[in-house]
């Protein structure tokens, strides 16, 4: 196997990638034999053929939330979201892990892996249809995708260190600036760069370490989220590294001004009065204050101060502070801006009795989409997080209780559900069900029928989650 | 490939690497020493990988290993590759077969980084991330960053504190099942259309622009509100910090915006008192020492500066400019940057005229030279009397400039200056003196040139400086000097000496000069007299 490419063959390889995505997206809306379609085929085979010859051979990989060929990450940009996206989410649904092209192929080939690609839907197991019906063609080999129920365990302790590291390096800059000491940045850049790459290799993991709100100090944990929620969907949005970093460091500092807000107006267990509100409405302010006397000016240290003054304002402006001079909001301020909103929704408060439920907070701010929240952004992020967000206590029409587990990008409303009652009200831990599982009718094996909160019932997201 | 040859191969690459990060840290990108010794590195590299797909090297302390097998030692601490990168956690490096020539490139200019210097925030690991290599990865260490282990504990006892699910969820669950979720169920279209990737494109690209105009409006806005906490000097800080670090990235276009609005405060009298104040203080701020300084800097530096920009930026200033941007003119070294700041003396000098006297003391000949030439383009009469001072100066440069600016400046003083430069032991100074005395255009001036030809002492000067009072006085060329000329021309004499073809020669040429029809014939006679020179002459002036 070539381990590596260089750069004349890395473009064949996104350009193999693209249109692998065309002729299978194409087949799904024309008729196979449609001339779009077999162009689309002809173009993908001279390109492998083509590149056959350089590489030997040719592996399309799904890790993660990535796609590998020949062992190098295609990489996430926008141009190519699309269709990297729809591969991804056709593949895993398929359970396809891997696709290995030994030798030259023909347009026969492709046509006979179109139609097994579009039958395999029918199919109670999709892979095994595929791998079947491909069977004779010896230059193609599928590879169903990994379980990685067996590592899970050891992926969960690794994104639990790196959430539990992120806060607790908050927790620690939070006092630094109000004792006016010297913070370390680079060790907070490094942290968001270990949380990037758990975004990067366990995306839904470390999002539902998220929504656990049981944490008795808000302000550092919510910090936490947000710039995790945030680099989440500036990674699902196509940015690079260095702008993922910058994301991750300026939303962590949004909420910095809530230092000068007096302890008994942020924990006050009741509505706020006028006067407090006014105090608490400073915070943005107070915010590029101490961002700007914790460090000197640089473009991070801009980008931090105008997040940590904008992420109140709403794309209309009518949120706080009241500016004269309206202009558009900074982008990472609507990326941040939808972070704070959602995980302060979801989030336990002195003020309330339940926070809200994921799925209620998301449609809420589906309410506020174009008015308030930039529209493009909360797309991105309700694709990330999807419809019944990671933690929801659903009620299934089994009579079961569960919790959504993980998310199923190609059916936003059929996530992974982790079961944790039976139809009796027996509390049972287990087992994770693929809500889009169908039973012989070609109906849903379950359906949720409602949400609740989990605390409505006392129940530890943590014990699940961590 | 023998094991033998490999290693050696290796140690050659990371011996390279050494050679590389030092002259990265020395010579500019485009050196011929820098481009072949990155050239050399990746030329080792690729034979390498001639044999083999990867070259994964460990990190130790002290050492770099390959397959267990030290290729690089150093025990001690200062410039130890080993401990440059395994201090940053770094455990294990690898290249890839198709490691680029940029690559290699960027991966020597991170770690020819001075990381022990305050100002770089990054260190190795983080730069390697931003980069994203396709064909650098590496296996990092980050139990430093785990000093939370009790923090994790502490926060997960939290959490286990926390019930688990009512006994009595039995209890409940028909009333679960029975109540209704009375939240609508919307249909929402998520799907990402090609439009919404279009539409994500635009704004990422946008995002590469610079936010300083973004973070101006918003230290604008706090402005706006400065009074509610009293934070003014707050506000003032932030924004000259913001007003140098623009400068310094060379964007004049943020300041003269910020300068711009700050004027409009300044001039809008509904502004609050206390604002206008921090405005005008800001305003003085952008041409102060330290603002112009750093446009020297920038100026001495190379960086381009657009011009446009700039003229804006000066045309905004006030009159206290005018001191540092002198103080820079002494420093700059490129012409044009000298050029540039000159331009701004003279719009600002208009401003205020004695602080550009005050600097023709200056004791740096060409900031003296540079200020007498500001004057003349500022073109002030009244500037005369500053001007006579250094008409003395030591410097042949600065009396040259002096005397062509009296000459443009003109009037009775300037000359009456010049005159007494006519009679200055240096033909330089001479020769300059009257050709500003043509260029003031004055009848004084011209009453002046044509005395010193008709008096007795014009004879013995030699025929080249007769020639410049020629010279200069057919810049006027009305009928008292043509007849003039005309009289010197056609002057007869029985003892005609070579002096007297001098000054014949040098009116023929004088007349040239005038160009007027009506001397041609009288011009004409002269061509065939036997005074070679004049016969030169006049024909020279004739044709032209």
């Amino acid at each position: 196997m070539a381990y590596s490419m260089d750069i004349e063959n890395a473009g064949k390889a996104v350009e193999i990638i693209n249109q692998l995505a065309i002729f299978l997206r194409t087949a799904r809306i024309h008729n196979i034999s449609n001339s779009a379609v077999i162009a689309a085929t002809d173009k993908f085979v001279d390109l492998v053929n083509e590149l056959i010859d350089l590489e030997h051979t040719i592996v399309i990989e799904i890790r993660g939330e990535y796609l590998y060929f020949n062992a190098n990450r295609i990489r996430y940009c926008p141009e190519h979201l699309l269709n990297l996206d729809y591969l991804i989410r056709e593949f895993k649904k398929i359970e396809i892990g891997t696709i290995i092209i030994h030798s030259k192929i023909s347009p026969e080939h492709i046509r006979i892996f179109i139609e097994l690609f579009l039958k395999s839907d029918q199919s109670e197991a999709p892979f095994e249809y595929m791998r079947k019906g491909m069977s004779g063609i010896f230059c193609i080999e599928l590879k169903k995708i990994q379980d990685i129920s067996e590592d899970n365990f050891d992926r969960k302790k690794i994104a639990r260190k790196t959430y539990f590291n992120a806060v607790s390096s908050y927790k620690d800059m939070f006092q630094k600036v109000r004792s006016d000491e010297k913070i370390n940045l680079k060790k907070a850049k490094r942290i968001i760069t270990s949380v990037i790459g758990q975004i990067i290799e366990q995306e839904q993991i470390l999002l539902g370490i998220t929504t656990i709100k049981d944490y008795d100090e808000y302000t550092y944990y919510h910090s936490a989220n947000v710039s995790i929620l945030s680099v989440a969907l500036g990674r699902r949005m196509g940015m690079n590294h260095k702008m993922l970093i910058d994301l991750g460091m300026v939303s962590l500092f949004h909420d910095l001004g809530k230092i000068k807000i007096p302890y008994e107006v942020l924990n006050k267990p009741a509505k706020l009065s006028e006067s407090e509100w006014s105090i608490v409405k400073n915070h943005p302010k107070w915010g590029v204050k101490s961002i700007l006397k914790m460090r000197s000016l640089d473009p991070l240290t801009m980008n931090a101060a105008l997040v940590a003054f904008e992420h109140h304002m709403n794309i209309d402006h009518s949120g706080y502070p009241q500016i004269k001079h309206r202009g558009e909001l900074d982008l990472f301020s609507r990326i941040v801006s939808i972070a704070d909103q959602y995980d302060a929704m979801i989030s336990k408060r002195v003020y309330t009795k339940y926070p809200m439920s994921p799925d209620k907070a998301l449609r809420e701010l589906m309410e506020k989409s174009g008015d308030k929240l930039d529209s493009l952004i909360l797309k991105f992020f309700v694709n990330m997080v999807g419809l019944y967000p990671i933690g929801t206590l659903v009620v299934l029409n089994s009579r079961e209780l569960g919790l959504v587990y993980e998310n199923n990008q190609e059916a936003l409303h059929r996530p992974r559900i982790m079961i944790i009652s039976d139809n009796n009200g027996n509390w049972i831990s287990g087992p994770v069900v693929d809500l889009k599982e169908k039973n012989g009718n070609s109906g849903y094996l379950r359906t949720i029928i409602k949400t609740m909160h989990p605390k409505q019932y006392n129940i530890n997201l943590a014990e699940y989650f961590l | 490939m023998e094991i033998h040859n490999e290693l050696i191969l290796i140690k050659n690459i990371i011996q390279g690497m050494q050679k590389a990060k030092k002259i990265v840290q020395i010579y500019p990108k485009n050196n011929p020493v820098y481009i072949k010794t990155l050239k050399d590195l990746s030329d080792q590299f690729n034979e390498f990988f001639q044999h083999s797909n990867l070259l994964q090297l460990h990190i130790a302390k002290n050492d770099i290993l390959y397959d267990s097998e030290s290729v690089y030692h150093d025990p001690e601490k200062h410039d130890n590759l080993a401990l440059l990168f395994f201090k940053d956690g770094l455990r294990e490096l690898t290249f890839k077969k198709g490691l680029t020539c940029k690559e290699t490139e960027d991966f020597i200019k991170i770690i020819a980084l001075d990381f022990e210097r305050d100002i770089v925030e990054e260190d190795i690991v983080i730069l390697f991330w931003e980069k994203d290599f396709d064909n650098i990865q590496y296996v990092v260490e980050n139990s430093f960053l785990s000093e939370a282990d009790d923090f994790e504990k502490e926060a997960l006892n939290e959490l286990q504190q926390e019930a688990s699910g009512p006994d009595t969820l039995k209890e409940v669950y028909d009333e679960i099942f029975s109540e209704e979720d009375d939240d609508e169920k919307q249909e929402v279209i998520l799907d990402i259309t090609d439009k919404d990737l279009r539409l994500l494109l635009e704004e990422l690209n946008n995002y590469a622009l610079d936010k300083t105009e973004k973070y101006f409006n918003m230290l604008f806005e706090l402005l706006s509100e400065a009074g509610k906490d009293h934070d003014y000097q707050d506000i003032i800080n932030y924004f000259m910090a913001a007003i140098s670090f623009s400068v310094k990235n060379g964007n004049l276009g943020a300041v003269t915006d910020v300068q711009e609005k700050l004027k409009q405060m300044i001039d809008d009298e509904r502004t609050d008192e206390e604002i206008r104040k921090c405005a005008a203080k800001l305003l003085s701020f952008t041409g102060g020492y330290s603002i112009i300084e750093l446009i020297g800097n920038m100026l001495n530096s190379g960086q381009e500066i657009e011009e446009k920009a700039f003229k804006r930026f000066f045309s905004l200033l006030e009159k206290d400019a005018i001191l540092p941007f002198i103080k820079i003119l002494g420093e700059l070294k490129a012409m044009q940057a000298r050029r540039l700041v000159i331009e701004a003396l003279v719009y600002l000098g208009q401003k205020d005229i004695s602080s550009i006297y005050s600097k023709l003391n200056d004791s740096k000949w060409y900031v003296v030279r540079n200020i007498v030439y500001i004057l003349r383009k500022i073109g002030d009469i009244k500037t005369v009397p500053y001007l006579l001072k250094p008409l003395g100066h030591e410097d042949i440069r600065v009396r040259k400039e002096v005397i062509g600016t009296l000459g443009k400046l003109g009037g009775d003083k300037a000359v009456a200056a010049l005159l007494e430069c006519l009679k200055d032991p240096d033909m330089q100074v001479r020769k300059a003196a009257l050709s500003a005395l043509g260029n003031t255009g004055s009848a004084a001036a011209k009453k002046i040139i044509m005395e010193q030809i008709s008096g007795r002492p014009f004879k013995e000067k030699s025929f080249d400086e007769k020639k410049l009072y020629f010279e200069a006085l057919s810049r006027w060329k009305d009928e008292d000097v043509y007849a003039f000329l005309v009289k010197i021309l056609a002057k007869k004499s029985f003892f005609i000496t070579s002096k007297d073809y001098d000054n014949k020669a040098c009116a023929a040429y004088g007349l040239g000069l005038i160009g007027r029809k009506e001397a041609v014939p009288l011009l004409n006679e002269y061509r065939e007299i036997s005074n070679k020179l004049l016969r030169n002459l006049h024909m020279l002036r004739f044709r032209g």
